[in-house]
Formats: structure tokens, C-alpha cells, sequence
């Protein structure tokens, strides 16, 4: 029927919904990242680009990406690999695969709010399992590992609240909270894989399980690699509970823990400077845009075989 | 060349057993076809052959060597599988150059990158080795193409390449032809047996259809319930099936089997037709196979039936023809121009070339008739 309206009746849905909940909010931060509103006021005035020129001078800000990436780049590429490794030990499995799934899947389903509870005693500098553990091990020859006799002559670290360890035990409970998911994904891709391209590599004279693993898993896995990797990068930017577990003010000793996520929240809920909160989510939006277009590259480009 | 002996080769999963000790020799340089329904056990003997899986019981011999332990690397042989399993991410000429590359080549020239550098050479050479192996195959325009896009009868050519291109003791090949269409496929079995008769090396390939095997092979094993029911020449085994199920196997429209019996003084009647007097056997009910083609129409015949389907072929015509008394219809070969007039629900007449009637006992099989004295009844 030339002419027929009938088409905006199938797609009229879809955009209403998307733009609604979608589209719509992501314009109003924009906008408002210009602004100095505060919410509750009934105006705002328009900043221009200070909000912006702040997040790229202030030295806060610069501690926010510190930790951010330092956060990122730490949890990314260990949960990929422990991930992957957990993906294809349990693959090997004849018997008890699904028990060793759901050990590794459990942190990933626990609420991360009441592991960090718990780990905030482990990780306890006096009453703390952790640090009573590496006591234990004090006159022995672990000695000989410099950083360890200093352990033992004064205290161990203060794991949580000493600025050169904070973060990377932030993340550290990261990658023991992530890397179940990954090697959910990782053990859907492998079941993917068809048997007959491992029977192909036999016959074809591969020897060693690393022979079938460069020539059939990793390759096999690209798709998969490339997803993971993206899901991963997306949900370690996007770190918030075990922050605000920890440190529900101010973002850790001297800041070295104050990643975007909390940045979004201390400044836009709980200082009420929606200007500022939007301008650092309009930067987190571009980030995390970016990732999102790198993978659709990746995937159409390079690992798309069929 | 080496010839192949599988001896006493068992296999169950679980509690089922797949195979029940297999004998079969593949003499150098044959083309040996296993066939049968599937779930026979033909593709796992297959495997078992290629190493690929491991036998309960019995012995592997390739040549002199026993590899019934042996990797499947280290016998050196070749498989095509049904879904050509080429890796996806490698071009047809890496795919071919892998089977080398892992054979040929130590762990620094197999570097990527680096390692052509190490092992400028002997690159070369195995470059040489894929474009050679693709000139036979006549594939050297699709080296650079991904398996992807490749068409199903192109990926066929490619999976055949790489089994090729390091000259193993034999192919083993997995229905390679049942993914394409049917007249691709053929085709593909004119061209694989040319290429046997060019490379002059052992094939052993199994499938499920019984053309393939009638066309192709030197030899043919039929395979039922993980047994070999019969083993010889196609044409031997078309004519002189070893059992009644071998007979119901082979040929294509299936052979019609009839009751009948042996009198008392060894005359053997079908359905009450006396058609032929003496085979020297004892008294006893049989089953009675004739293949369409040695049923002819006939006005003095002594069988009469209902003409219920046509099948025209062009050169062939089949007729379904129910006789009474009979589940399944009788089908029977005739030329379209001897059948022109002749219509659905009319009534004909036909009879049987004694000469070539196969004759089955209660337990289904072959019973040897004395040949020179079956005369025609007319």
C-alpha cells in the first residue's frame, strides 16, 4: 500500500521508548554539563566550558583518572586472563566442571556491597585474616623477600587505608568479584568451537594442547576475546560499590582511590553540583562510547570469519 | 604404499557397543568405500582408523607398523570431514600450509612474523608444495580467500587440498559430499575417482549413500549394527548380495523381496508361481529378492498387479504395481516408450529373469541356487 502509515506503528514504539529513556536523559546531562545547576533550583546559569576546563586542570580530577585507569588496567587484563584460564581448565573437566563453575560464578552473583564488608575484616590490619596469615610466616624463609622482612620488622600494609596499596586492593577484590563472569562467556565460547577443526588439527600434525590452542581455541575464541575484553572495560569504568563501601567519604587515602563512577556521585548527589557530575558523565559517556565502536570495529573487521 | 589391516576392532560407548569386532584389510593403493545406514559404526571405525578415537579391542596395522597407539600425527594420514573443518581464520593456502608447517617446520620457523625469516627456505618450499597441490585441484585462484567465502563445492576443493598437500599414506575421507547439492555431488564423485587414479594412493571413505559407493570404489563393505555384513567388488556385491539385508541395502529403487518357498523336490515358487524346478535345496520358506530392472512387463506373465505410481525418468520408467496379497507395492523398470497408453489403476502383467533372482533363507541369508538348471517360466 503506497502511502500507508502502517510502518510507524512498528518502529513508533521502539523510538518513543528509546528516546524517552535513552536519548533524552543522555541530552539533559549534555546540557547540563554547561550549566552550575543544582537540583532543586529553579535556574541555572550557563558556565560555558568551565565545568569541562576543570575536569581536564584540577588535581583532583587528574587523581580520578589515576585511579581509574590504574583500577582499569589492572582488573582488565588479569580477569580476561584468569577468565580465560578458568574457561578452559574447567572445559577439560569430565567431572565436577559445573560444581568448579558455580564456585568461580559465586562472587560474581554475591552483592558486592556485602563481600566488601567482608573483606574490609580480612583485609583489617590488626584483626584481619591477611595480614595475621603473613605473620605466620615471619622468621621463616620468606624473609628473604626484602619487602617481607619490612613487613615483619614494623607492621604489614594497611591494605585499605595506606595510599600505595589502596588501589590495587580495590582492585584486586575487582578481579576475584569479575572474573567468573568472563569465564562464563569464555565456556560459551568454547562449547561453540566444533570438535572437527580439533580433529583436523590432529590429523593435521598438532601435538601439543598449545599446537590446538594456537591454531583452533584462541582463534576460534576472537569473537568472544573481543566481547569480553569490551564487557570487561565497560564494567571495571563503571567500578562504584566497593568504593563506596570502603570509603563512603572522599575517595580513599589522599584520593588514590577516587575513581569516575564515585567522582559522578560525590560531586552530583552528594555535593548537589549536577554541572559538574554531568560534564564528568558526558566524559565517561565518551569513554565508554569509544570502547563500544573499538569493538564493533573489531568484530566486523577482523574476527568475523563467516 | 602400505596396505591397512584392521583386525578384531571393538568399540562400545557406554553400554552400547558401536562396533563388533571389525575385520578388514584395504589393500595399497585402493579405494575402499564403508557404507551403510547411519549408525552403523562406519564413521567410528573411520576414526578409530585415523586415530582420532581409541578401540576397545583389536589392532591397527598400517604396513608392517602397529599403530593401534600411535597419535594421530604420527600415522600419516589424511581426512576429509564432512564439514571440511578448515579453520575459518585462515586463507585456503594457510590452511594448506598448515599440515606442513606443523610437520616440516621446527618451533622458530613457525613463528608468525619472524618465522619465514628463520626458515626462508624451507617457507619457499612449502609454498612451492600448496601451489602445486592447488594446480592439481585447479583451486589456485582461491589461496587468498577466506573458507567464508567459499561456496560449498569450492570448500570441498580446499579440505581435499589440504589433505593432499603432504602426501599421506592414505585419505580418510567422512561423507565429504553429503553437504552439497545433489548435482555437485555427482560431479565430485567422477572427480574423486580421477583423482585416485592420478595419485594412486589408498582412499577409505564412508558414506551413507550406496551410489556413491556403487560408483566409486575398487572395494565396498557394507556395515550394519557395527559389523561388516559384506566385503568385495561393488559390482559383486549388487549382483550377489550376501544377505537379505545387504540386497534391501544396495540398489536404488530398493529391490522387491516376495515370499516364496522351496517344495519338496527343490522347485521354487513365488506367491504360488512355480519359477524354477530344481535348485537342489532343501524344503523351506524364503524370501525371494528381484531388482527392478530384471522384472519385465509381460502379457503371458505370471504375476498380475495394479499399476498405483509411475515414475518417469525420461530414460528409465519405474511402476509401482500392488499385487494382491502383497503390503508393498512390486516396483519394476520399464522404458517410457513400452508404457505409452498405459495408465494409472490399469492392470499388467510381468515376469521375473529367474537367472537373476536372489534367494534368501529364514535367517536371511544367501542361499546358492543351482544356476544352470533355473529355466524361465513362462
Amino acid at each position: 500500500m503506497p502511502g500507508s502509515r502502517a510502518y510507524l506503528w512498528f518502529i513508533g514504539p521502539a523510538i518513543i521508548l528509546m528516546v524517552l529513556i535513552l536519548l533524552l536523559p543522555i541530552g539533559i546531562a549534555g546540557a547540563l554539563s554547561f550549566t552550575d545547576y543544582s537540583l532543586g533550583n529553579t535556574s541555572a546559569n550557563f558556565v560555558g566550558t568551565e565545568n569541562y576546563e576543570r575536569i581536564f586542570t584540577r588535581t583532583t580530577y587528574e587523581k580520578m583518572f589515576g585511579a581509574t585507569f590504574r583500577y582499569v588496567f589492572v582488573v582488565v587484563p588479569l580477569t580476561v586472563l584468569l577468565g580465560l584460564g578458568a574457561a578452559l581448565l574447567i572445559h577439560s573437566l569430565t567431572r565436577f566442571g559445573d560444581l568448579y563453575k558455580t564456585i568461580y560464578f559465586l562472587p560474581v552473583m554475591a552483592a558486592l556491597i556485602a563481600m566488601a564488608i567482608v573483606w574490609e575484616f580480612a583485609f583489617h590490619p590488626t584483626i584481619g585474616i591477611i595480614n595475621a596469615t603473613l605473620e605466620r610466616g615471619c622468621g621463616t624463609w620468606l624473609e628473604a623477600w626484602d619487602w617481607y622482612a619490612a613487613g615483619c620488622d614494623r607492621t604489614f600494609p594497611l591494605w585499605l587505608t595506606d595510599r600505595d596499596y589502596a588501589i590495587w586492593t580495590v582492585a584486586f577484590i575487582g578481579v576475584w568479584q569479575g572474573f567468573g563472569f568472563n569465564m562464563v562467556l569464555y565456556l560459551a565460547g568454547l562449547t561453540s568451537i566444533p570438535r572437527t577443526l580439533y580433529d583436523a588439527a590432529d590429523m593435521d600434525g598438532a601435538q601439543s594442547g598449545w599446537e590446538r590452542f594456537r591454531l583452533v581455541t584462541w582463534p576460534m575464541l576472537g569473537p568472544t576475546t573481543v566481547f569480553v575484553v569490551t564487557i570487561s572495560f565497560i564494567r571495571s569504568f563503571q567500578v562504584f560499590d566497593t568504593v563506596e563501601a570502603f570509603y563512603p567519604q572522599g575517595g580513599g587515602p589522599s584520593k588514590s582511590v577516587y575513581v569516575m563512577m564515585f567522582a559522578i556521585y560525590e560531586k552530583a548527589i552528594q555535593q548537589n553540583l549536577m554541572g559538574i557530575g554531568a560534564a564528568i558523565t558526558v566524559v565517561f559517556l565518551g569513554f565508554v562510547m569509544f570502547l563500544t565502536i573499538l569493538q564493533r570495529w573489531l568484530v566486523e573487521r577482523r574476527t568475523h570469519y563467516v | 604404499m602400505s596396505k591397512i589391516v584392521l583386525s578384531g576392532i571393538g568399540k562400545s560407548f557406554g553400554d552400547t557397543p558401536v562396533l563388533r569386532g571389525i575385520d578388514l584389510t584395504v589393500e595399497a593403493g585402493q579405494f575402499v568405500t564403508l557404507v551403510g545406514p547411519s549408525g552403523c559404526g562406519k564413521s567410528t571405525l573411520l576414526r578409530i582408523l585415523a586415530g582420532l578415537e581409541a578401540a576397545d579391542t583389536g589392532t591397527v596395522m598400517i604396513g608392517d607398523a602397529d599403530v593401534t597407539r600411535t597419535r594421530p600425527a604420527d600415522r600419516n594420514l589424511a581426512m576429509v570431514f564432512q564439514s571440511y573443518a578448515l579453520y575459518p581464520h585462515l586463507t585456503v593456502a594457510e590452511n594448506m600450509m598448515t599440515p606442513l608447517k606443523l610437520r616440516d617446520l621446527g618451533l622458530a620457523g613457525r613463528l608468525p612474523v619472524v618465522g619465514p625469516i628463520f626458515a626462508r627456505a624451507e617457507h619457499l618450499r612449502l609454498k612451492k608444495q600448496v601451489n602445486r597441490t592447488a594446480a592439481t585441484l585447479k583451486i589456485e585462484a582461491l589461496l587468498d580467500r577466506k573458507p567464508g567465502q567459499l561456496s560449498g563445492g569450492q570448500r570441498q576443493r580446499a579440505a581435499l587440498g589440504r589433505a593432499m598437500v603432504r602426501n599421506p599414506v592414505a585419505f580418510l575421507m567422512d561423507e565429504p559430499l553429503s553437504n552439497l547439492d545433489a548435482a555437485l555431488r555427482v560431479h565430485m564423485r567422477a572427480e574423486l575417482s580421477e583423482l585416485h587414479r592420478r595419485l594412486q594412493t589408498t582412499f577409505v571413505y564412508v558414506t551413507h549413500d550406496q551410489a556413491e559407493a556403487l560408483t566409486m570404489s575398487d572395494q565396498m563393505a557394507v556395515m550394519m549394527n557395527g559389523q561388516i555384513l559384506q566385503y568385495g567388488r561393488p559390482a559383486h556385491v549388487y549382483s550377489a548380495p550376501a544377505s537379505l539385508e545387504v540386497a534391501k541395502f544396495v540398489g536404488s529403487p530398493a529391490i522387491n523381496i516376495l515370499p516364496g518357498e522351496i517344495n519338496g523336490t527343490g522347485g521354487l515358487s513365488v506367491m504360488g508361481k512355480a519359477l524354477a524346478p530344481d535348485t537342489q535345496l532343501a524344503r523351506q520358506p524364503v524370501s525371494v529378492g528381484i531388482r527392478p530392472e530384471h522384472l519385465t512387463l509381460d502379457p503371458d506373465g505370471p504375476f498380475k498387479g495394479v499399476i498405483r505410481h509411475r515414475e518417469n525418468l525420461g530414460s528409465d520408467i519405474f511402476l509401482h504395481v500392488q499385487i494382491a496379497g502383497l503390503e508393498r507395492p512390486v516396483i519394476l523398470r520399464s522404458h517410457p516408450k513400452v508404457l505409452a497408453g498405459t495408465g494409472l489403476e490399469e492392470e499388467v502383467t510381468f515376469s521375473a529373469l529367474v537367472d537373476e533372482v536372489h534367494v534368501f533363507g529364514a535367517d536371511g541369508l544367501r542361499l546358492r541356487v543351482a544356476r544352470p538348471s533355473l529355466v524361465e517360466v513362462a
